[in-house]
């Protein structure tokens, strides 16, 4: 099945039990809001994990971005078994690696740092859109 | 082993409406400030995704779910589970009853924070009444 290439869904962990999950939540809205609020859209995991044929149907057709915030990879997992292979998967902790002063402790209310290490988050997620948008570098908005 | 005393909340934290933001900002209230030794917070997708373990949790404690739109994600997904739900908040009720609304998703504003308050409050007296069960039983 061809994918059609003008929209983007980025599929996000919405993990509440570790602080990771906050920064895939926090970094998808920014991608929506203020990076590629026109070629992206989010995909709620709980309804598309629970059946939702609308978010199903989308992941089939578009491509994908799966933002898990740990390694059980659910939102990857559950796209993978539902809609097909993401376009590119993303994870948190991998991320974190490359940060090792990023110290990710609130679950609730991020601190300056763990913000900013969102915001780099958010950045990778639209260099990942742009690809999936056969763009070569950004020629978008902000 | 399954701990006693421990009530299961799960909330559907669904990132696509303010209600879901709400959802996941009451249940961190009550996990973090108001019954942090009563509360077991169950993450849903690692459940639905079958990458989890809660099935002994959510099959052996009583669970609230707590639910930010029509779809009830977390109260069908618990249901399908065989969990024992024995609590239900509804995020849409909530915010016609007290009139508050969260400016946006990711920004909740004074009245999202007012009504993630006060859903926390409910939360937590239902949990209480769970545990007051657990007492009478013995």
């Amino acid at each position: 099945m061809a994918l059609i290439k003008e929209k983007v869904g980025i599929v996000s962990c919405s993990g509440e039990e570790i602080p990771e999950g906050t920064i895939s939540r926090i970094a998808t809205r920014l991608v929506l809001e203020k990076l590629r609020p026109y070629e992206t859209v989010t995909i709620c995991l709980p309804l598309f994990l629970a059946g939702g044929e609308g978010e199903r149907t989308f992941a089939k057709l578009f491509p994908t971005i799966t933002l898990d915030g740990c390694e059980k990879r659910c939102a990857e997992i559950g796209t993978s078994k539902y809609s097909g292979k993401p376009f590119a998967t993303i994870v948190i902790t991998d991320i974190l690696k490359q940060c090792p002063v990023v110290n990710l402790k609130s679950r609730d209310e991020p601190s300056v740092d763990e913000f900013k290490f969102a915001e780099k988050v958010a950045k990778e997620i639209a260099k990942k859109v742009d690809e999936a948008l056969g763009r070569q570098e950004d020629t978008n908005q902000k | 082993m399954v701990e006693r005393k421990k009530v299961v909340v799960v909330a559907c934290a669904g990132m696509d409406k303010p209600l879901g933001s709400v959802t996941r900002a009451s249940v961190f209230k009550v996990v973090e400030d108001l019954r942090p030794n009563n509360v077991e917070l169950v993450c849903l997708p690692p459940l639905l995704a079958g990458v989890g373990s809660y099935s002994e949790l959510i099959s052996n404690l009583p669970v609230i779910t707590v639910d930010g739109c029509a779809e009830r994600c977390a109260t069908k997904l618990i249901v399908k589970n065989s969990g024992k739900i024995r609590g239900r908040i509804f995020v849409p009720d909530s915010t016609k009853k007290h009139n508050l609304l969260p400016e946006s998703a990711s920004c909740l504003g004074l009245n999202g924070e007012k009504l993630a308050e006060i859903i926390a409050g409910e939360i937590a007296s239902i949990v209480d009444r769970l545990i007051q069960g657990y007492d009478r039983i013995g």
